[in-house]
Parts: C-alpha cells; sequence; structure tokens
C-alpha cells in the first residue's frame, strides 16, 4: 500500500500540453476518482501514473520513491483497462497468472493466489475459459482479477465500466468499491460519468484541460463547487444557471425580473456588476405564491417515478426542477418555486470562480 | 429482399456476375490446363497447329524426366532454399513488422517493400560479386540470403495489419504485468498472429519457390533449384516442350497443394488489412 505524490506534473504530445503542471497528493488506502469530460487529461494522468506514459516535467512518488523513469513493471502498481485488455489466447487462470509468472513467483504460490482472487470475484467456474467465451460482465471481473493477484501498492482503472450495459454498470460498480473495502488498497480510478464518482470516492478529482478544478470528497463538489464548470459537472441533472444583477436587496434576473427571498446572495454581487446564479434541479422547491422567487410557465414534464422533472423557461433559459412524484403539473401550468435557502451559489460572471 | 432481386436490372447483374467469373476463370485456367495436358502429350503434338484435343496420353514426358535428370535433387534443392528463405524470411520479417506496428515508424517496411519491388537484376551484379569474394557461389547460404529479399517484405506487409489488429491495450497490460518488448512479442503478439504467420509463411514459399533469376545466376548444377533446372529443356535449336510441361506441372504442385489447404485463412488474411476498422 502507497500514497501517491505528483509535484508540478507535466504531460506534453508535441507541442501540445495535457497537462500543463498538476500538483496532487492521494494518501495511502483513499480510493480517489478523476472525473471530467473527455479530453480533459484525466486518463493521460492515469497512464502517467501507470509508466506507459513519460512525464515531461516535475516530480512523480509512488509510497517515497520516485518514479519519474520507473517502467510499469516496477512501479508495483495494477491497472484495469477500459477494453479489459485480457491476453485473448490465454486463459482466465492463465490471464491472472501471467505477471506472476513474469516475476517469477512458484507454480504453487501463483495458484494458490489466483484460487483466492477467483472466490473473491466469484469467477472459479470460468477459470478455464478464455475471454472470447465470457460475458462482458465476466471479463470485467477477469481483468479485476488480473489486477487483484498482483496484490499491488495501487491500483489504476480507466473508465473500467464504459463497456457494461447500466444494470451491469451499477450492479459492477457496488462491487468495486465493496471490494476497495475489503482490499484497502490505494485506488485510482477514472470516469468521466459523475455518477461514479459520487458514489465511489473518498475523494473526488475534477479535471478540465488538463487543470484540477476541484478536490475534494463527493459532498464538498456537491455542496461547495469551487466554480461553475465544477458546478454543472456534478450533479444530475446540471446545476441551472441563470445571470444576475444585484438590484438592492434582491438579485434580478436580465429580463428584469425580481427574486424575492435572494438578500444574502444580492449582497455577494459586485456593485455595478453581473453574477452567475446557480441553482441544483433538486433545490428548487414548490412554495406557496406568496412566498415564490420564480413563477415558471411548464414546457415540459418527465416523471421519472422516484421523482418528477419540470422543465421551464427563466429569462430565456432552459431550466429545471425536481419535484415530488406525486406532484405531476402539465405543460402550460404556472408553478411557484423558490431556492431552498442556503443551496443556491453565485459565480463571477468572467471566470466562472464560486463567489463566497 | 425477393422483390428487389427480382428487378431486371439485378438479374443482368446477376447474369454478368456469373458470365465475368467464367471468363476470368478459363482466363487464368486455361494455361494451367494446357500445361498439365501437354505434358502427357508427345512432344511434336504439343505445338501441333491446330492444338489437338483428343489425344492419347503418355507419361514418357515424366518418365524422360526422372531418367535423364537429376529431378528429385533439383526438387531437394528447391525445398532447401524455399524453407530456408522462408524461416529466415519469418525471423527477420516477424520482429520487423511487430516493431513497425509498436512504433508506428512505417518507413523501413517501405523500404523492404522497394527492394522488392525492384527487378532482381538490380541486385544480381552486386551479389554475384559479393558472393564470389566470399567463395559462395553454388552454396544454399547464397541462394537463401538472396531468397530473404522475396520472403522478407512479403511476411512484413502480411503480417503488419495482423498486429495492428491487436489492441494496444494488451501490449500496455502486458507491460504493466512485467514483459519486456521481447517478451511482448514472443508471449503475447506472436501467438495472436498465428493465422497470419501461416497466410505469409505459404505466401513467401510460393514467391520464392517460383524466383527463378537468382537460382539461374547464382546456383551450380549441386544447387539448381527445380525452376532454375527447367530452363535446360529450352535449347538453342529446338525444345523439349513435353518435358518442359511435365517439369513445369510437377513444380507447380507443391505451391498448389499449400493454397488448396489454406486457401480460407489465406483469403482472411489477405483481406485483414482491407477491413479493418
Amino acid at each position: 500500500m502507497a500514497s501517491i505524490r505528483m509535484q508540478n506534473l507535466v504531460k506534453k504530445y508535441g507541442d501540445f500540453t495535457a497537462i500543463p503542471g498538476l500538483d496532487l497528493e492521494i494518501a495511502d488506502h483513499e480510493f480517489v476518482v478523476l472525473v471530467g469530460p473527455s479530453g480533459c487529461g484525466k486518463s493521460t494522468l492515469l497512464r502517467v501514473l501507470a509508466g506507459l506514459e513519460a512525464i515531461d516535467g516535475g516530480e512523480l512518488f509512488i509510497g517515497e520513491r520516485q518514479v519519474n523513469a520507473v517502467p510499469p513493471a516496477r512501479r508495483d502498481i495494477a491497472m484495469v483497462f477500459q477494453d479489459y485488455a485480457l491476453y485473448p489466447h490465454m486463459t482466465v487462470r492463465q490471464n491472472m497468472a501471467f505477471a506472476l509468472e513474469m516475476r517469477g513467483m512458484k507454480r504453487d504460490d501463483i495458484a494458490g493466489r489466483v484460487e483466492h482472487a477467483a472466490r473473491l470475484l466469484d469467477i472459479g467456474a470460468y477459470l478455464d475459459r478464455r475471454p472470447k467465451a465470457l460475458s462482458g460482465g465476466q471479463r470485467q471481473r477477469v481483468a479485476m482479477g488480473r489486477a487483484i493477484v498482483r496484490d499491488p501498492q495501487v491500483f489504476l482503472f480507466d473508465e473500467p465500466l464504459s463497456n457494461l450495459d447500466a444494470k451491469l454498470r451499477a450492479q459492477v460498480r457496488t462491487e468495486i468499491k465493496a471490494l476497495s473495502q475489503k482490499l484497502r488498497t490505494t485506488m485510482v480510478f477514472v470516469t468521466h460519468d459523475q455518477i461514479e464518482a459520487m458514489t465511489m470516492a473518498d475523494r473526488i478529482v475534477v479535471m478540465k484541460s488538463g487543470v484540477i478544478q476541484q478536490v475534494g470528497t463527493p459532498e464538498e463538489v456537491y455542496e461547495t463547487p469551487a466554480n461553475q464548470f465544477v458546478a454543472s459537472f456534478i450533479g444530475s441533472p446540471s446545476m441551472n444557471f441563470m445571470e444576475v444583477t444585484g438590484a438592492g436587496d434582491q438579485l434580478a434576473l436580465s429580463d428584469g425580473h425580481r427574486l424575492p427571498g435572494t438578500t444574502d446572495l444580492a449582497r455577494r454581487v459586485p456593485a455595478q456588476g453581473s453574477a452567475i446564479l446557480g441553482v441544483r434541479p433538486e433545490h428548487l422547491a414548490v412554495v406557496p405564491a406568496d412566498e415564490a422567487a420564480l413563477m415558471a410557465n411548464v414546457d415540459l414534464v418527465e416523471p421519472l417515478g422516484s421523482d418528477t422533472l419540470v422543465h421551464f423557461k427563466v429569462a430565456g433559459t432552459n431550466t429545471i426542477a425536481r419535484v415530488e412524484p406525486d406532484r405531476r403539473p402539465r405543460p402550460g401550468d404556472v408553478m411557484p418555486l423558490a431556492p431552498v435557502p442556503g443551496k443556491a451559489h453565485l459565480f463571477e460572471a468572467a471566470s466562472g470562480e464560486v463567489i463566497r | 429482399m425477393s422483390s428487389l432481386a427480382n428487378r431486371p436490372s439485378d438479374r443482368l447483374i446477376a447474369i454478368l456476375d456469373v458470365v465475368l467469373l467464367v471468363a476470368a476463370g478459363i482466363a487464368v485456367l486455361a494455361p494451367v490446363a494446357w500445361m498439365v495436358l501437354s505434358s502427357f502429350k508427345e512432344s511434336y503434338e504439343v505445338t501441333a497447329y491446330p492444338p489437338t484435343i483428343f489425344f492419347s496420353p503418355t507419361l514418357d514426358n515424366y518418365r524422360s524426366l526422372s531418367e535423364t535428370t537429376p529431378f528429385l535433387q533439383f526438387g531437394i534443392n528447391s525445398l532447401i532454399v524455399t524453407i530456408g528463405s522462408t524461416a529466415l524470411g519469418i525471423l527477420l520479417g516477424a520482429p520487423a513488422a511487430f516493431v513497425v506496428s509498436w512504433t508506428r515508424i512505417t518507413w523501413p517496411a517501405i523500404v523492404t517493400l522497394l527492394a522488392r519491388m525492384a527487378p532482381g537484376t538490380l541486385f544480381l551484379l552486386p551479389w554475384y560479386v559479393m558472393f564470389r569474394q566470399v567463395d559462395m557461389i553454388g552454396t544454399y547460404g547464397a541462394l537463401i540470403l538472396t531468397h530473404a529479399v522475396i520472403t522478407m517484405p512479403i511476411v512484413i506487409w502480411v503480417l503488419l495489419p495482423f498486429f495492428d489488429n491487436i489492441p494496444r491495450s494488451v501490449f500496455e497490460a502486458a507491460q504493466v504485468d512485467g514483459c519486456s518488448p521481447v517478451r511482448i512479442f514472443w508471449r503475447i503478439a506472436l501467438p495472436l498472429v498465428v493465422s497470419g504467420l501461416a497466410v505469409s509463411s505459404i505466401l513467401a514459399f510460393v514467391f520464392s519457390w517460383n524466383y527463378f533469376l537468382f537460382a539461374l545466376v547464382l546456383s551450380n548444377s549441386d544447387t539448381k533449384t527445380l525452376i532454375a533446372a527447367s530452363f535446360n529443356f529450352i535449347g538453342e535449336g529446338s525444345t523439349n516442350w513435353g518435358g518442359l510441361m511435365a517439369a513445369a506441372t510437377l513444380i507447380a504442385l507443391p505451391p498448389l497443394a499449400l493454397a488448396l489447404v489454406v486457401q480460407r485463412w489465406l483469403i482472411s488474411g489477405l483481406t485483414l488489412g482491407a477491413v479493418k476498422g
């Protein structure tokens, strides 16, 4: 088991800088999820950690050892790939034993470790099958088994759930989380799916263009996003944003409509300037008409069973409210809404940084 | 579907397909049939005009081939040179193809292809001088080395799409598992391109078996290959057509038999690069 430390880490591809200087510390036993949209540098960072990409600047430590120039095999890491990367010509048993054979481990020890991992992942019945005879979920487990048998200091996962269907993805997600609690090994997990990030991580690292936007527990990035990008990326449906200005003790929308009950927020808006108000759909509550900040003209209703999404426009911008499932407005209805006190966010209009 | 297939224009296309296939088949097979039939004719009948279609077959040409020439020895020579050069082509070409696929640096592969496309006469004189210097003219070694120029580019270019087809993550997983590039090649990549190896071996075998020029100049009477030896049937004054046809038929048999045995692999192997997504 080991901690990971990155200091001013730089990764370039020719003239393109994928990671322009990144600092991050991951504690021993921690489950960290790197999350962000495609091209944000999260997979590149994972590959740099694995040693599959060379480092162009800065330092990388696994444990106390600087590993900048250490090849993948000697970093004592294991990696689960997006497409599983199982060896097609080997059986499951051979796939799992391969890395141990490369280390020159004794046959009996290898067999013991493979059996143990197979029991842990419930793949004992498939040990003598080739990967092509397995389903996607089974292959995924074998890929994890291959990583587990090595008993590495660090597990790296590169979007391992993205090839699974939605039901299986949720199941395997739970299994990986349970496994991480059982193994107590440092884990770095890359995903573009913020639900995976929220449900699995001890800490989430939100990235954009190779730059860390925020590092925090799932609750922190959800409750107190550092900027508009993080606020929009974490949470589903995405946070609603509205351009506002301060109008005395109230916020005013760009169409001049005033939002009653927003005194605290209005104080934070720069004088003579505008800001972006962010409210999550679940933080727009239905209130009595005399307490409403917004009178929403319902455009569309999406009943999800557990709750209902109501679409409407605020100053021309599409906005969503998540309301109780038994509340079923119809298109054309008017709903009185107000942000839940303390749950609305303000961001600088130019930089997107949060205004506290 | 059936209504589409029944359209007159579709039927016309289907008929045209058959006609073209039959025409192409005749164009390819007629010389082969002519060669095989002629090998069972008397020499004067081979060149008779109009050609004799009905004739009493004779094995005289085959009999005289074994009685008047060391045909078996030529066959063994051909096998030694062909198997040797094919093995050398695989030994050099397979790692080369892997490295080209791994590094994505294709120019060395293009250089070998250019060498293959250049006329053999370009190499012949320098090679003759070089091999004479080291006293290798007339040795199997000289023939095997020169034929490797034929076999190696075939191996490289047939295997390249096979290696390209292996997901890169498989190689990366092997790296993480502790493999050096040599081990990745040996333990992971090579077992995954077995069908490519079979295809490239057969093609290399056929091309080397049929290659005439280097064997004609660089062999001697002890190491002459079948294809070079068959040249002896063409005399200055007269040509033993019957003997030549019998020799040609026997020479064509091994590659033909090989191609028939592995035709399914051959087709899938040759089209692999074309259908890769």
